[in-house]
Order: C-alpha cells, then sequence, then structure tokens
C-alpha cells in the first residue's frame, strides 16, 4: 500500500532514453506489436508462445528498459496465476497445457505492450494515430490521458494515506466489507479528477486551444529505411508463419502440448 | 514519557534513492515543533513515519514508547493525528456530519460519544450550521477547518499539520494559528511542516530543519531561523523582521530577533536615545 | 497619455445558479504597461476578475454578465477565448494542471500551434522565450520531473511565446515555497520592465510583491474596496479585517506610528525599514550635537 508508483504502472510509463528501438517510428513498432501478438494468439501450445515471449526480452535489453519492464511482469504475477486457475477449470480438455498456454499468452503480450509503452513518446504515438486519420482531439485526449497517469496515481496515494490516518483499514474484513471501505477513497479520487479536468481545460483554452481549422504540427514522425525494413520484415515473416500454419508444414516440436 | 523518538532513520522509495538519512531527535510531550525545509526535503515523508504509514528502513521510530514497525498504522493514527495539505485529498462523505464521524466510527468509539464529540467540534470550528450539508459544499477556507475538525474530533495526543496555511489568507491564517494556540494550551503535542518562516516564527519554539534528506538543524527557533547558513542551506528566505535586523546590525541591533515586538523595542530605544 | 488596454465598466456577475453576485459593480481601467497587483480574501471575487478578462468568463463559465468588458479592441461578451488568447495570456495556480505534454519544448509549442502559426515561426519564438527564461537545461525534461518553480516557469514560458500584451496571473506561487515564488515573482517583474507586458496579478504574498508594482486593488465580497498606489493603500487601517497580508514591515510602521514615531514614508520592504531608521537616527544623533 506505501507506494503505487513503483509498481505495475512504471512499465508504461514512457520514459525518454536514446536506443535504436526509442527512436524506431512508432508505426514500426506498433507493426512489431501487431505481428507479435498476432503470433501468440495465432498458437495455442506453450513453445511458440514462449519464444515470442523470450524474442521480446531481447528487446528489452536493447532498449535499456529493463527495470521499469520487470516492475510490470512483477506486477502481473497475480494475475497470471488467477488466469492461469480460470484457464485450467474452464478448459474442456488437455487443461494443463490449456492453463499453461493461457497464462504464456498473457505474460507475452504484456511484455510486447510494455515495451512499445515504454519505448514510444505518447505524443510520438499520437502523431502516429494522427497520421492514420485519428482526428486531433482523440490523440490529444490519448496523449494527456497517459501524461496524467502519474499525477493520478500520486493523487490515489495522498488520498490513502489520508483516509487511514484517520483509521480506515482497508486490509480488514470479508470482500463486500473490502469494497465498501474503498468508497472513501474512490469518492475524492473521483472528484478532485473531474475538479483538474476542468482546470486542464480552461488552461487548454487560455492556450488558444480550438483557435484555427488547421492547426499547425510542428513535430513530425518519418518512416525511415530501418522503420520501413523493420516493418517489412516483420509482415513477411508474418505471412510466411500463416501460410507454413495453414499449410501444415510447420515442425511437430512446436505443437508439443504439456501433458495432464 | 516522549511523544515521538526518531533514532538513525533512513528511508527510500526507490531502492538506494535515499529520501531520509540519518535523522536524529526527540520530541517531548506537550512541545511544539516546526519541520521546515524546501519542497523535496522529505518532510512530508518524515511525518508519514510518525503513523506508520511509512515504516523505516533503517532505525526505528517511537511514538508514546511504541515502536511504529510493530503497530498497524490505525493503532498509531489514534494517538497521532495527522491533517495533510489538501482537503480534496480526504472529503467524501454525503454530509459535514458523517465527515466528521469518519474517524470515531473507525476507531470503534460509542454513539453517544460519537454524538457528543461531534457536536462540540462543530460549534468550536463554526461549522455547525453546515452539519447536514455536503462537504463540497463549503468555500476552501471551511474545507481546510473542515479537515482539521474530522482529525481533531477524536483528540489524539499527538497533533501533526502538513502545511497548514498553503494557499490560506489572512482570516484564515489567523483561524488556523487560534486553532493550534488552543492544542498548544491544552498541552498537545504539535507538529507542523511548513516553508512559511513567518507562519513558524509566531508559533512555535522549536524548529528541524531538513534538507535533501538530511537534518541540519534542530533548536530554538530564534537562533535557527536566524541563521543565514542554514537558511540558504534548507532554501528558505528570513522573516522580514529578521532581515531588518540584520540591516541594522551597526546600530547594535541583535542578530536573532524574531518577533515584532523585539524589533520595536530595539527600534524605540534607538530613536529615543 | 497611456495607451488604455482594459476597460471593465460597472460588471456584475453571477455564476449559473447562485445568488450572490461574484462581481459587483465593478469598474476597472487598465493601461499599457502596468503592474497591478490584486488581493482579497478568499471568495472576494479576484479569481472571478481574471477570468473576466480572458473571456473564460462568460464563455467557459456560464452565468449571468451585466455591463461592459473590453480588452484592446474586443468585447469580451462576444469574442471567443481564442481569440482574446492571443493577446491576454492566463497563468493559472496549480502547475500541474497547466502543462500537459511531455516535455518542455513540447509544451512552449502547443499554443503556438494551435494559433496555426508557421513553424519556421515557432522555432523561433521557442528559442527566445527558451534563452529569455533561461530553460535551457530543462527543455527535453517531463513536468514531473520539474520541481513547481520549475513548472511555473515553464507555464509562463508558454503562454509567452504566444505573444500576449497582458499577462493574468492567477496566484501563481499558491503551490511553491518561498524560494521559488520569489523566482517566479522575479521572472514576471522582467517580462514587465523588459518586454512591456502588462500585467495582472492576484498574490497573497505582498511581502515579495508590493515594492515593484504600480498599483494595488483590494476586492472584498465581489467589489474593489481600494485601489491605488502601493503606499496609499497600505495607509488604510482596515486591511487587517479585510484579510489582506499586511506584510510585517507594515505592522512595525503602524505601531511604532501608535508609539509616536511616524517614520518618513510606509516602508515597503525590510532594506526600506532599516535605511528609515538609519536615516532617523542619524539626524537624532546630528539635532544631539549640534544641541551640544
Amino acid at each position: 500500500m506505501s507506494h503505487f508508483r513503483t509498481t505495475v504502472l512504471r512499465g508504461f510509463e514512457f520514459k525518454k532514453k536514446d536506443t535504436i528501438i526509442h527512436r524506431l517510428d512508432p508505426r514500426a513498432k506498433a507493426v512489431y506489436v501487431f505481428v507479435m501478438s498476432a503470433i501468440t494468439l495465432l498458437f495455442t501450445t506453450p513453445i511458440p508462445i514462449i519464444m515470442t515471449f523470450l524474442s521480446s526480452l531481447i528487446v528489452v535489453v536493447f532498449a535499456k528498459v529493463v527495470k521499469e519492464w520487470s516492475s510490470t511482469m512483477k506486477g502481473i504475477i497475480i494475475l497470471s496465476l488467477f488466469i492461469f486457475v480460470v484457464n485450467y477449470l474452464v478448459a474442456p480438455t488437455d487443461k494443463l497445457n490449456y492453463a499453461v498456454s493461457m497464462t504464456m499468452r498473457l505474460i507475452a503480450l504484456t511484455s510486447i505492450f510494455s515495451i512499445f509503452f515504454l519505448t514510444t513518446s505518447p505524443e510520438d504515438f499520437s502523431l502516429a494515430l494522427l497520421k492514420l486519420g485519428v482526428p486531433y482531439e482523440y490523440t490529444l485526449i490519448f496523449t494527456m490521458a497517459l501524461r496524467f497517469i502519474p499525477t493520478l496515481a500520486k493523487d490515489l496515494q495522498m488520498i490513502i494515506d489520508a483516509q487511514r490516518s484517520r483509521g480506515l483499514e482497508l486490509e480488514k474484513g470479508n470482500i463486500i466489507q473490502r469494497i465498501k471501505r474503498f468508497l472513501p477513497i474512490l469518492v475524492p479520487l473521483v472528484i478532485y479528477e473531474i475538479k483538474r479536468s476542468f482546470m486542464v481545460a480552461e488552461a487548454l483554452e487560455a492556450r488558444a486551444f480550438g483557435a484555427v481549422e488547421s492547426r499547425t504540427y510542428f513535430y513530425e514522425i518519418r518512416m525511415k529505411l530501418i522503420d520501413w525494413a523493420l516493418s517489412t520484415s516483420l509482415i513477411i515473416s508474418l505471412v510466411l508463419i500463416l501460410y507454413l500454419y495453414f499449410m501444415n508444414i510447420l515442425p511437430e516440436w512446436l505443437f508439443w502440448k504439456v501433458p495432464g | 514519557m516522549l511523544a515521538i523518538e526518531v533514532k538513525g532513520l533512513y528511508f527510500y522509495y526507490v531502492k538506494g534513492e535515499y529520501v531520509l538519512e540519518d535523522i536524529n531527535f526527540e520530541i517531548e510531550e506537550g512541545e511544539s515543533v516546526v519541520i521546515m525545509g524546501s519542497n523535496g526535503a522529505g518532510k512530508t515523508t518524515l511525518i508519514k513515519h510518525f503513523n506508520g504509514l511509512l515504516k523505516p528502513i533503517k532505525g526505528h521510530v517511537k511514538v508514546l514508547g511504541k515502536d511504529t514497525k510493530e503497530c498497524t498504522v490505525a493503532e498509531l493514527s489514534k494517538l497521532v493525528g495527522i491533517v495533510f495539505q489538501n482537503p480534496g485529498h480526504q472529503l467524501f462523505a454525503e454530509t459535514v456530519e458523517k465527515e466528521v464521524r469518519f474517524a470515531l466510527e473507525n476507531f470503534g468509539f460509542s454513539e453517544n460519544e460519537i454524538r457528543r464529540r461531534v457536536s462540540e467540534i462543530l460549534k468550536y470550528f463554526a461549522l455547525e450550521k453546515y452539519k447536514n450539508l455536503s462537504p463540497f459544499n463549503l468555500s476552501e477556507g471551511e474545507k481546510k477547518r473542515l479537515a482539521i475538525a474530522s482529525v481533531l474530533v477524536y483528540e489524539p495526543d499527538i497533533v501533526v499539520l502538513d502545511e497548514p496555511t498553503i494557499g490560506q489568507d489572512a482570516i484564515q491564517r489567523k483561524k488556523i494559528a487560534e486553532v493550534l494556540r488552543g492544542l498548544i494550551r491544552d498541552g498537545k503535542t504539535v507538529i507542523a511542516v511548513t516553508h512559511d518562516v513567518e507562519f513558524a516564527v509566531e508559533l512555535f519554539q522549536r524548529a528541524i530543519i531538513l534538507s535533501r534528506g538530511r537534518l541540519i538543524a534542530d533548536g530554538d527557533v530564534k537562533d535557527v531561523l536566524t541563521d543565514q547558513e542554514i537558511l540558504k542551506a534548507a532554501n528558505l528566505l528570513p522573516s522580514q523582521i529578521t532581515e531588518c535586523a540584520w540591516l541594522l546590525r551597526d546600530l547594535g541591533f541583535p542578530n536573532c530577533i524574531v518577533s515584532i515586538q523585539e524589533l520595536e523595542e530595539h527600534i524605540i530605544k534607538a530613536l529615543r536615545g | 497619455m497611456k495607451e488604455r488596454l482594459i476597460s471593465i465598466e460597472n460588471v456584475t456577475f453571477y455564476y449559473t445558479g447562485s445568488r450572490t453576485p461574484a462581481l459587483k459593480d465593478v469598474s476597472l481601467s487598465v493601461y499599457r504597461g502596468d503592474f497591478l497587483l490584486v488581493t482579497g480574501p478568499s471568495g472576494c471575487g479576484k479569481s472571478t476578475l481574471c477570468r473576466l478578462l480572458n473571456g473564460l468568463i462568460p464563455h467557459f463559465f456560464s452565468g449571468e454578465l451585466r455591463g461592459k468588458v473590453q480588452v484592446l479592441d474586443y468585447d469580451v461578451k462576444s469574442t471567443p477565448t481564442h481569440v482574446l488568447a492571443r493577446h491576454v495570456g492566463m497563468v493559472f495556480q496549480n502547475p500541474e494542471n497547466q502543462l500537459f505534454l511531455s516535455s518542455v519544448e513540447k509544451e512552449i509549442v502547443f499554443g503556438l500551434e494551435n494559433l496555426g502559426l508557421p513553424k519556421k515561426e515557432i522555432k523561433r519564438r521557442l528559442e527566445e522565450v527558451i534563452d529569455l527564461l533561461e530553460l535551457n537545461d530543462i527543455r527535453d525534461k517531463p513536468p514531473y520531473e520539474l520541481s513547481g518553480g520549475q513548472q511555473q516557469k515553464v507555464a509562463i514560458a508558454a503562454v509567452v511565446a504566444m505573444g500576449p500584451e497582458i499577462m493574468v496571473l492567477d496566484e501563481p506561487t499558491a503551490h511553491l515555497d518561498p524560494l521559488s515564488s520569489k523566482e517566479v515573482l522575479s521572472l514576471v517583474f522582467k517580462l514587465n520592465k523588459e518586454l512591456g507586458v502588462t500585467v495582472i496579478l492576484v498574490e497573497h504574498r505582498l511581502d515579495m510583491t508590493i515594492n515593484r508594482v504600480s498599483k494595488i486593488l483590494v476586492m472584498n465580497k465581489g467589489e474593489i474596496i481600494l485601489i491605488g498606489e502601493p503606499r496609499d493603500v497600505l495607509n488604510n487601517k482596515h486591511l487587517e479585517e479585510l484579510g489582506v497580508n499586511t506584510p510585517k514591515v507594515v505592522k512595525v510602521y503602524n505601531e511604532l506610528k501608535e508609539k509616536g514615531i511616524v517614520l518618513s514614508q510606509i516602508p515597503l520592504t525590510p532594506e526600506e525599514l532599516a535605511s528609515q531608521v538609519k536615516l532617523r537616527r542619524a539626524r537624532l544623533i546630528h539635532d544631539v550635537s549640534n544641541r551640544s
């Protein structure tokens, strides 16, 4: 309870660093996420999914974001266990295999998406969205939402501290009681953030937001050779894998199931 | 018994990046102490140790003889009431009355006790007329009083206020000063965190100064807040009274004047020869 | 004859749903180059007054607005905020809520992008502002890595870059420690003195401001109670009751006056008080030695 920020959220906060990965165009990174996710979702056996996960580790190292990435991965351990148990129970056949595969899927997807958000600034991301045709207002909403995540986490912590200081015990009681106890946390948080949104809106107005039809975009993102090369090779790889998969040409050991 | 004992306290949020280093001090019951330093010096982090919200990484903190590592936050909060800076971070109830009841209900007071105390404290803070109104309808100054009331209602022995004068106008400051004086008169141990030197010299005897996580001074307000080096290291500005006294050094004015009366006395002496 | 930039005539304003007016028959003129300090107890209408100047009232905050508000050539009632924003820059209390993007540079550029300025112009203004406010060391830093004082400087920079003739600052130092407050205020004074920006500053910290402003405005309950030069306003006996944070040196002056010692003028800073005491003492010694 004592410090929220150093956990799950850290793995999704962009930190400016100068690595090859950071310098890639967000669209190329999006292709990476898409391709890797597709592979992860295509297979229902653990080996290919684990391979995808391991390859993402290489990217994490190159991007020098090991610390932040580990924070998130540690944070989803509990969720992973939950997914494991649920999937084990619902699986029609090959229970253990199913559970392991689904859990690995979660872990792999978290890793892949985490890489994206750790190495892509919210502005670059929204510039990419802009180039894809999303209206500016929406991309700004997205950018600002990300920018305010750490602020929100700080507020949440302060509220928890203030209420615990008046004797609120969040750890006690059964499920129903615990949920009720979150009201003194949620109410101030929601009201505080709504008030904040008004102040932010005022400040936006004061900076002439919406003044002209065609706004200038000072910063640009351009696909460089490396971005095209990466995107193309990833897509070709995906097409190849799909072809081999549906043609049943892939090696047997990729489809090894966990016994039990 | 000591109200608060801090020995060899070290703390970090992120491993290796110490926010508090080797903090040592003792506060007796009934003392009034102000903890000062610039933003980021570690003041708020320090007071969070007083009710166990944070536990020391090295060293210990004892509150009325109890080691904070061995108590829950709820247990310690009963003894140490902390009023944080921003009422917006705590007000949540449907009515002012329910807001004030909150702590009492959490601490298990009887219904009769609760009613008695709530009624008294609302009177004391002139908030009675708002009893059944939403706390969100109050003015900023009233919200601050409500936040303080909701902590004082359970009469903790030690009262800690985090930046009580931030953003407050002169009238609100006066009211808060009155509340603090009342608490000091009643023998409570009162601790305030602030960077407002004018406020500190008006109400407190002792000042503990933090700078970048270290304790750089601990002593009488008159000595500590008139020491140029300490003020500089802590990013604090001297009171206007002190500054004026320094400028009149040549006329024999002493260096450690903090109160208006003292300065006036010396000026009158100088001008009536 | 100085040019009048702001003209507020008999303005009364009710926020929607409120029965008490936030502003009651307020009239005010502000001239080019002025540095107006606005103060008064919480709820006196200072913030409402500020928001009148860039059209947030009545366009963002709805309500009933009576009277006339003219800023430069614009009638505020019928001019949208984004037009007024080019001429009236506004800096708010909480730095956190004014910085939306992930670097100082991007923040400064944001307003200029909104105005649709050409890239070259944006670049020029960006560098000019970074130079003027000495922000080069932090230009790539995100807002949450900055101290409160730095954040406010960035907020000011982002507004200054838009080139407004008038800057309105609503309690910009409320959340800052004294040293940062001093730095931010120095910056604002610099903008007024060196760039000729007309400033309206709402502040409680009179001790840091009164010696550098041209006029003080004291408000209470939606009305303007006092307006005038600092020493004239500070002379008023009712300031304490009005909730004005009278600087301590002024209190000393007042109490000495009651005891029969009248200094030549109200000191606005400890330096002024000290020098007046020295002067008076020197005169005393001179008189005494003359007599003997």
